[in-house]
C-alpha cells in the first residue's frame, strides 16, 4: 500500500515517526513535493478563503498527493498532546475539513486520533483505529509504534541539539550527520544569535516565509528555535502563570519566548506569524512586553499568500543592522 | 580634489539623489518623481549632479543606494553600499538631529517609526501590506478634491471647525470624506480632519501604545505637509523638528554610510561614472518556467549584457550573472 504524507503543518515535527510507522508495516510512504507556488494555488483555490495560510499549504500539498498513486493520505486528528491542553480546532478538524470540503479527497483519506500525555504519540492505541483499513493486526502496530518511537527520538535529538528540524530529518535519514553537520558549519563565525519563534510550519516552510533561514544564515546571523529547546525549558517560564494561552503549541512557543528574552546570548527575537492566526495575536502582544521589560529588540513577521519579498528583506536586514550597531558600537 | 559621495534613494513615489562632503555637507540634492521609471529617474538626477557638482573641484569617492529601487540603482550606478530604508534614515537624522528620539517618516507608499537613544536604532515598525495614510493616498485624495498637494498644507491650517474622519482604512476614509462634503463642510476642514485622521492611523499602526519620547523628527515627502506637521503637534502635545532635507534624508543617510564604508575599507569606489549614463540600461522580466514556482525573474541588461537577475527563489539565475565577469 501507498501512503502519502503532506510535506505541511506538522510534517516538520512527526513525520519521522510516521514514516517508520508505515514502513515498518510495509507500506511505501510518499511525501508531496516542497512547497511551491502551484501547491498554494491548489490549496487557496480549494480552501474557504478566511482560512490561516499553512492550512490552505496543507490543502495544497495533499491535493497534489493525488498526482502520487497513492492509497491513502495519512491526516491524523490532532487532538492533544499534554494533558489539558488542545490543538488548535483547524487540526482537530482536519481530516474532516479534507474529506467533506475538498474535490476528489473523499474516500483517499485515512485518519486517526492522537491523544497523548507529552510530544511522543507512540502508544499504539492511537493507531489500532486504522488496522482494519490497513489489513495490518493489533500487534504488528504495537511493533511498528515502536520501531517509529525510536526513529522519532533520534530525530528529536538532532533538532534539540540545535539543527533544525529540516536538518535533523536528513540526518537520520541519510545516516549521514556527519555531512549536513558540516555544512552547517561552513558560514564563518556568527555575529549574532537571535530567537527564531513560529510555528514548526511557518519556520522551515522556505516558500512561505520566503526563506528566511537562508537570509539570517546570509547575514551571518545564528538563531534558536523552539523546537530546539527541551520540554522543561519550554514549560519553565509559563507554569506559573495564572492563565497560559489555548493551544499547545502556542504554549511551547510562548514558553520560548520568554525564555529567550531572558537569555543572555540572545541579542534579538523575531516573532514569525501567519496572518490571521488568532492564538498569535496574544502572543505577540505578550512578546511586545516582555521586551519593554528586558530591552531586548523583538520584531514580529507576518507572512501570508503575497510573495512580495521586498518587505521581509528590509525588515530583516533592518533588524540585522540594528542589532549589530547595539552590540558593536555601543 | 574634494572627495564627494553620492546617495540614491529610490522609492515608489520619488528617486532623490544627494551628493555630501566629507563632513556630510550637503552639496547638492534633487527629489525627482519616480512616475514608475526608475532607472530614467536615476540617470536624471545623476544627471543634474554631473552638471551641478563642480568637476575640478570634487571627485566621487563612494555610493549608496537605498530605497525600495535600491538593487537596480546599485547595478546602474556601481554601488559601494546598498542599504535598507531605516537604517539609511536613522543614520542622516542622527547625523542632523544627534539627540532625536523619536521618528516619524512618512514616504509615497510606506511609513516607518523608527526610535532612537543615545543615536543607535532600538526599535523600528513599518507600515503593513496597507499604504492607507501614505503619500500617494494624499496625492489621491488633492486630486480628488481638485487642489494640488502643495496647498494642502495651508488648506489644512484655515480650518476653523473639527471634522472627524475615518483613519483605519483609505476606503472607508475616502466614503466618510464623501459624505462630510455633502454635509456641506468646507474643504480646509475636510483636509484638517484628512491630516489628523492619517496621523492617528500612523500612531495607532505604527506607535502601538509605545512611549513616544522627544525630540521628534518628521521627515519623508509628507513631511512637507504643514498640515500634517500640526495634526502630529496636536496628536503627540510636542513640537516637532522638520530637517532642512526631509525629503531626501534617505539618500543623504546611504551616503554617510558609503563614506564610512570607503573610509573604512581604504577601498576604491565601485563607481561606473558619469560617462555610465550613456550605457543603456535595459530591466525586462520573466517567467522561469524551471519549476511550479513560476518565479518572475528580472533581468537588467547593460549595453546587451545581462549584469543581474534577482526575483528567482531558487538563486539559479543569481548563480549564472555572478559567474559572468563585468
Amino acid at each position: 500500500m501507498k501512503i502519502g504524507i503532506p510535506r505541511a503543518l506538522l510534517y516538520y515535527y512527526y513525520f519521522p515517526f510516521w514514516k517508520a510507522f508505515f514502513e515498518a508495516l510495509d507500506m511505501e510512504v510518499v511525501v508531496s513535493e516542497e512547497t511551491n507556488k502551484g501547491i498554494l494555488n491548489k490549496g487557496i483555490k480549494e480552501s474557504v478563503s478566511e482560512i490561516c495560510v499553512p492550512i490552505k499549504l496543507y490543502i495544497g500539498h495533499a491535493i497534489q498527493l493525488l498526482n502520487k498513486e497513492i492509497d491513502y493520505i495519512f491526516v491524523p486528528r490532532m487532538v492533544s498532546i499534554q494533558s489539558g491542553e488542545y490543538f488548535c480546532p483547524k487540526f482537530m478538524g482536519l481530516p474532516d475539513m479534507l474529506r467533506h470540503g475538498v474535490k476528489g479527497l473523499e474516500g483517499k483519506i485515512i485518519t486517526c486520533q492522537i491523544k497523548s500525555d507529552s510530544d511522543d504519540i507512540s502508544a499504539p492505541e492511537n493507531y489500532y483505529p486504522m488496522a482494519e483499513v490497513l489489513g495490518v493486526t493489533k500487534e504488528q502496530i504495537q511493533v511498528a509504534a515502536s520501531v517509529a518511537r525510536e526513529q522519532w527520538i533520534g530525530f528529536r535529538m538532532f533538532n534539540k541539539s540545535g539543527f533544525t528540524a529540516v536538518e535533523a530529518m536528513k540526518m537520520i535519514q541519510t545516516n549521514d550527520s556527519l555531512e549536513v553537520l558540516l555544512n552547517n558549519q561552513q558560514s564563518s563565525k556568527p555575529v549574532l544569535r537571535i530567537g527564531l519563534i513560529g510555528y514548526v510550519y511557518n519556520i522551515y516552510d522556505p516558500f512561505l516565509n520566503m526563506n528566511i533561514i537562508e537570509k539570517l544564515r546570509e547575514l551571518n546571523v545564528d538563531f534558536i528555535t523552539f523546537d530546539m529547546l527541551e520540554e522543561a525549558q519550554l514549560q519553565e517560564k509559563i507554569k506559573d502563570m495564572e492563565k497560559t494561552l489555548f493551544w499547545t503549541f502556542s504554549n511551547k512557543l510562548l514558553g520560548a519566548g520568554l525564555r529567550l528574552f531572558h537569555e543572555p546570548t540572545i541579542d534579538g527575537i523575531i516573532h514569525l506569524t501567519a496572518f490571521g492566526c488568532g492564538p498569535d495575536s496574544f502572543m505577540g502582544k505578550l512578546f511586545e512586553f516582555e521586551s519593554d521589560q528586558t530591552g531586548v529588540p523583538f520584531m514580529s513577521i507576518r507572512v501570508d499568500e503575497h510573495t512580495g519579498e521586498n518587505h521581509l528583506q528590509t525588515r530583516i536586514e533592518a533588524f540585522v543592522d540594528m542589532l549589530k550597531r547595539k552590540k558593536f558600537i555601543a | 580634489m574634494v572627495k564627494a559621495y553620492i546617495g540614491i534613494d529610490v522609492g515608489s513615489v520619488s528617486t532623490n539623489v544627494v551628493a555630501i562632503d566629507e563632513n556630510a555637507n550637503v552639496l547638492f540634492n534633487i527629489y525627482i518623481r519616480t512616475n514608475g521609471q526608475s532607472i530614467d529617474s536615476v540617470k536624471k538626477g545623476i544627471e543634474s549632479l554631473k552638471q551641478q557638482l563642480d568637476h575640478r573641484k570634487y571627485t566621487i569617492s563612494g555610493v549608496g543606494t537605498t530605497g525600495s529601487g535600491r538593487q537596480i540603482a546599485g547595478v546602474m550606478v556601481g554601488a559601494d553600499v546598498v542599504k535598507n530604508e531605516i537604517t539609511a534614515h536613522a543614520v542622516a537624522t542622527t547625523y542632523f538631529v544627534p539627540e532625536v528620539r523619536t521618528i516619524f517618516e512618512i514616504g509615497g507608499q510606506d511609513s516607518k517609526i523608527i526610535f532612537i537613544k543615545d543615536g543607535m536604532v532600538v526599535d523600528f515598525a513599518m507600515n503593513t501590506v496597507c499604504a492607507a495614510g501614505t503619500g500617494s493616498f494624499l496625492d489621491h485624495q488633492s486630486e480628488r478634491l481638485g487642489i494640488s498637494i502643495e496647498q494642502f498644507g495651508d488648506y489644512a491650517l484655515a480650518s476653523k471647525n473639527d471634522v472627524r474622519i475615518a483613519g483605519r482604512c483609505t476606503v472607508f476614509a475616502e466614503s466618510d470624506m464623501i459624505a462630510k462634503q455633502q454635509y456641506g463642510f468646507s474643504k480646509p476642514d475636510i483636509i484638517n480632519g484628512l491630516c489628523q485622521a492619517l496621523v492617528r492611523n500612523y500612531i495607532n499602526n505604527l506607535a502601538r501604545g509605545k512611549k513616544l519620547e522627544p525630540p521628534f523628527v518628521f521627515q519623508g515627502g509628507v513631511a512637507a505637509n504643514s498640515g500634517i506637521k500640526a495634526a502630529f503637534e496636536k496628536e503627540i502635545g510636542h513640537e516637532v523638528i522638520i530637517p532642512s532635507y526631509f525629503n531626501v534624508m534617505g539618500a543623504i543617510g546611504t551616503a554617510i554610510l558609503a563614506k564610512e564604508e570607503i573610509q573604512k575599507t581604504g577601498k576604491k569606489t565601485n563607481f561606473r561614472g558619469f560617462h555610465a549614463l550613456q550605457t543603456d540600461f535595459v530591466p525586462s522580466s520573466f517567467i522561469c518556467q524551471g519549476c511550479s514556482n513560476n518565479c518572475e525573474v528580472i533581468k537588467v541588461k547593460m549595453n546587451g549584457q545581462t549584469v543581474a537577475m534577482w526575483g528567482d527563489r531558487c538563486g539559479m539565475w543569481q548563480e549564472k550573472v555572478s559567474q559572468v565577469v563585468i
